[in-house]
């Protein structure tokens, strides 16, 4: 299969480059050459808006700025062609970061609300900065003179062709990388990524700023592409036209930003010939009708889902006879277009041919990449990133108190956890354990009192910095990253031991591999020692519920914990399960990990724990070996009420 | 100081119709987690066919008809654009739909009365009155009045009625308050309809102190979002004091340095409080529970 995908690549590369020579027009090739740097916006937009799920309407302005620069530059410094690109795409960058750095900080509405602001200032600012760029009169710029020649259209197109194929091989190689897992990890569920010691902050900067370099590379060779630039390109519409193109051609591909790339710069063609438009419009209204039929005759749909796209599209056709001059009404058919993507292809038209082919061919598509490493024993096991320095106490919270609006779900609790011990956490529910878990890891910062962790203080840092330290955690409502393979899930609680950089991934240097490869072995072994070797390249959102608790530990191994929080693991375990599941802490416990256990099966408790503490109403209220607190009286009471006494 | 007196009345009407807008950001993202890309547009229709009424009618006779056209107009948004995409819980897809319907509307607009800026009649006398040496235009205390009253109505509504309180369970944990028996998709096609209706009102607002034209939305709602922000999207007395400080930013800012400058320290502004303070400045930052 890979062979057939190379082959056709190289294909289709071939076939990109006869192009101008088969079709010599010069409006067809700048028309070629305009899609091709769209392409490699797009490319960029979609980490943003695919993987990792934000949206970003000021991409026109960090085009804009990458044209400006490279225009600038060439303008009033006279710098070559070769220098102004790379320029272009480090100052595009740089606003991406001044914008991401606070837009992102929040979850929410926010990056698309900044960068909507963003937009309209730079236009301003464009407009506004005569001394640099010439304001409303705009740019003129040449294409370079190479080595005495002058570069023409066609040598243009060549030199565009070039970087979008870079552009594809680097995007893909980034997002098949550990970076493009952190990514897809920190969009399925936050939370875990955080803990994980994968910031989702960190990381949805990095992909906004990688996302405006490749605006900003776009962005410069449409200056000499064009050879004038003026401050009303950039401006709302195209900010829209690339989201447009971006969710229409299929998010999360490499093929969906060319072919949405292909329908924006070919919609404003469309849409100026009246006849062409008439013909389109009438097509799509006609498939329209005769899929609403199929789908209502097979029950695939409700007549009540059908109604709005029938009559919008047949009113698009039949209006397409009234309206003499189509471009008045060119921002009604984009949104109309919108909204159809949106709600009826949210896949975009290549995720829409995917489902086509994944029905008739399953085995064409990969939707992951197979890992077949096996695992063995002596690869489980890892020394932590930080060693442990403290003797006695590895963690001691002092007076911590949470406070929800007038709640106290903890109240002046005082925690010492004996370094190599199994550390029970016991109580009614309510009682405050979960909340303690989340105090630890930093989701919640606590309202009073202070964590100290292997000699540091940690309260107030990040979950992800939290999770650096060497805390590692499994969660009481499982949060694993449900579209990524067990093993995958294993990689990413593995990222911290992806050392290289971007360069590294770029150009796969053998550091890279060589990272990349024992991280699958470990990973491997990891699934082995919870026994989910045979399903490690099954989907997390597919295994049974017991399956994904066990998958959860494994990936917190993965970090190189010297403290590992466990919250109910045994919850929807069976008996011989729960045996294995004891077995596997105290392995666990043996190599060194200090472990905390929350737990409702007193059985597991009692047998495990060196220490155990009870927890009810937020409050600490009694703690000691497991014999001493099952006989305590205040326990016995929170337990089954009233007093042990009376009874 | 006379003029820095002036700039700051006038900075205080435009800052007001900020507000106005920023106001119904939060009403809708206080129910349903989502707020209207197109605000801006549902203040310039508001203002277009309040311009068409007024025609035929008074101005305070327009007023009542343009709020019960902005609210239908509200509930369609929310109906067509933001109720699919809360069901299949897609941020994306809300904010994408409210974009392309303010994109339709803006258009539709444009076709409708033209590409050009109209003046709108002033129902107040357009002399400007004195106080101080400062001079304030009627119709600029109509702005301040107007914003307050309507913003203090929706407050009462919600504090003092019992579909008040219907809102105020469903901002507060939609889950809980649908388990309660409350309607929460009828809450929140609610909050969209105030939402618009307060957007429509401040359009006719404005409108008679600047010109009407179907680009009017676009600026005024961008504005708004940055409004939104530095005070806080779940605070109340936060989008008036944004408001203000906004308003006041601009008219100094004109002044003194240009007025093509003046949209400028709005999203310097609206980064530096992201950089502090991510929840606005009278915003409390909500605690995820896991």
């Amino acid at each position: 299969m890979s062979a057939v995908k190379n082959i056709s690549i190289v294909l289709a590369i071939a076939a990109a480059a006869a192009l101008p020579t088969l079709w010599p027009n010069p409006y067809y090739i700048h028309l070629m050459v305009v899609i091709g740097i769209y392409a490699i916006l797009l490319l960029g937009l979609d980490i943003v808006v695919g993987y990792v799920g934000e949206v970003s309407l000021g991409h026109a302005a960090l085009f804009g700025i990458g044209s400006y620069t490279a225009g600038v530059l060439h303008f009033q410094l006279a710098v070559p062609f070769l220098l102004a690109v790379p320029a272009s795409i480090l100052v595009t960058g740089l606003f991406g970061a001044i914008l991401a750095l606070p837009a992102l900080r929040v979850n929410g509405p926010y990056l698309a609300m900044v960068t909507l602001a963003f937009g309209t200032i730079i236009q301003i600012l464009i407009n506004e900065m005569t001394f640099l760029t010439n304001g409303p009169l705009g740019l003129s710029v040449r294409k370079p003179v190479w080595f005495g020649h002058q570069v023409t259209g066609t040598d243009y197109y060549y030199i565009v062709l070039v970087a979008l194929v870079l552009a594809l091989f680097v995007v893909q190689r980034i997002l098949k990388s550990h970076l493009g897992r952190a990514f897809e990890a920190l969009h399925d569920s936050p939370i875990a990524s955080d803990c994980m010691g994968v910031s989702v902050y960190a990381y949805k900067v990095y992909a906004f700023v990688l996302s405006a370099g490749m605006a900003g590379l776009a962005g410069s060779l449409f200056t000499y592409s064009e050879e004038y630039i003026s401050p009303n390109t950039y401006n709302f519409e195209l900010t829209i036209l690339f989201l447009l193109a971006v969710i229409m051609g299929g998010r999360k591909t490499r093929t969906g930003p060319i072919l949405g790339a292909i329908i924006v710069v070919m919609l404003p063609n469309v849409l100026s010939d009246i006849d062409l438009f008439r013909k389109i419009s009438i097509g799509i209204a006609v498939i329209t009708v005769m899929y609403s039929a199929y789908a209502v005759t097979a029950r695939i749909r409700s007549i009540r889902q059908l109604v709005l796209p029938l009559i919008v599209t047949i009113s698009l056709a039949v209006s397409g006879f009234f309206i003499n001059d189509i471009s008045e009404h060119r921002l009604t058919i984009f949104g109309v277009m919108i909204l159809f993507v949106v709600y009826y292809l949210p896949n975009g038209i290549m995720g829409f041919v995917r489902g086509i082919v994944v029905r008739f061919r399953p085995q064409w598509i990969h939707r992951h990449v197979q890992i077949l490493e096996h695992g063995d024993k002596q690869h489980v096991w890892a020394v932590p990133d930080h060693p442990v320095t403290s003797n006695g106490f590895l963690l001691e919270a002092r007076n911590i108190v949470m406070q929800f609006g007038g709640l106290k779900a903890l109240n002046d609790v005082n925690l010492q956890i004996k370094k190599g011990s199994v550390h029970g956490l016991i109580g009614p529910n309510g009682s405050g354990k979960s909340t303690t878990m989340n105090v630890l890891t930093g989701i919640y910062n606590p309202t009073a009192g202070e964590i100290e962790f292997n000699g540091k203080i940690i309260t107030g840092t990040t979950p992800s910095s939290i999770a650096g330290e060497g805390i590692a955690r499994t969660f009481q409502n499982v949060q694993l990253f449900g579209e990524m393979t067990a093993i995958e899930n294993v990689l990413v609680g593995l990222h911290h031991t992806f050392r290289h950089s971007l360069i590294d991934v770029v150009f796969q240097t053998p550091r890279c591999r060589k990272e990349k490869n024992s991280a699958e072995v470990r990973a491997a072994s990891l699934l082995q020692f919870v026994g989910l070797a045979d399903l490690a390249n099954e989907e997390a959102r597919n295994l049974p519920y017991g399956k994904q608790r066990l998958l959860e530990i494994a990936r917190a191994l993965a970090l190189n914990p010297s403290l590992l929080l466990l919250d109910e693991p045994a919850a929807g375990l069976t008996a011989p399960d729960i045996k294995e599941l004891i077995s596997m802490i105290e392995k666990i416990r043996s190599h060194g990990i200090t472990v905390i256990l929350i737990e409702h099966h007193m059985d597991v408790v009692m047998s495990i724990c060196d220490t155990v503490t009870v927890l009810d109403f937020g409050q600490k209220i009694a703690e000691g070996t497991p014999a001493a607190v099952q006989s305590d009286e205040k326990v016995i009471e929170a337990y089954l009420g009233g007093s042990a006494k009376a009874a | 100081m006379e003029i820095l007196a002036q700039l700051i009345v006038s900075g205080i009407a435009l800052g007001m119709i900020y507000a106005l807008i920023a106001f119904g950001y939060q009403l809708t993202f206080a129910t349903s987690g989502t707020l209207n890309f197109g605000q801006g547009e549902a203040l310039m229709l508001g203002a277009l066919v309040g311009l068409t009424l007024v025609g035929h009618m008074s101005y305070w006779l327009m007023i009542p008809l343009v709020l019960v056209f902005g609210a239908l107009q509200g509930i369609f948004v929310e109906r067509v654009g933001v109720q699919p995409a809360i069901k299949t819980k897609s941020e994306f897809g809300w904010i994408m739909t409210t974009i392309s319907l303010a994109i339709i509307f803006k258009n539709v607009a444009e076709n409708i009365w033209g590409h050009d800026d109209i003046t709108f009649p002033s129902p107040l006398p357009t002399e400007p009155l004195q106080f101080m040496g400062i001079r304030v235009l009627p119709m600029e205390i109509l702005v301040v009045v107007g914003a307050l009253a309507i913003m203090l109505a929706v407050e009462l509504f919600n504090r003092k009625s019992i579909y008040g309180k219907a809102v105020v369970a469903t901002s507060n944990d939609r889950d809980a308050a649908g388990l309660m028996g409350i309607n929460t998709g009828m809450v929140i096609t609610f909050s969209y309809a105030l939402s618009s209706m307060t957007a429509a009102f401040a359009g006719v607002l404005v409108a008679p102190l600047t010109l009407t034209g179907a680009t009017m939305g676009v600026v005024l709602g961008l504005k708004a979002f940055a409004v939104a922000i530095i005070g806080g999207l779940n605070s109340g007395m936060g989008v008036i004091v944004g408001g203000l400080i906004l308003g006041i930013a601009e008219t100094t800012t004109g002044y003194y340095v240009s007025t093509g400058y003046k949209d400028v320290p709005g999203l310097l502004l609206l980064l530096l409080v992201l950089a502090i303070k991510p929840a606005g400045m009278f915003g409390k930052s909500v605690i995820k529970k896991v």
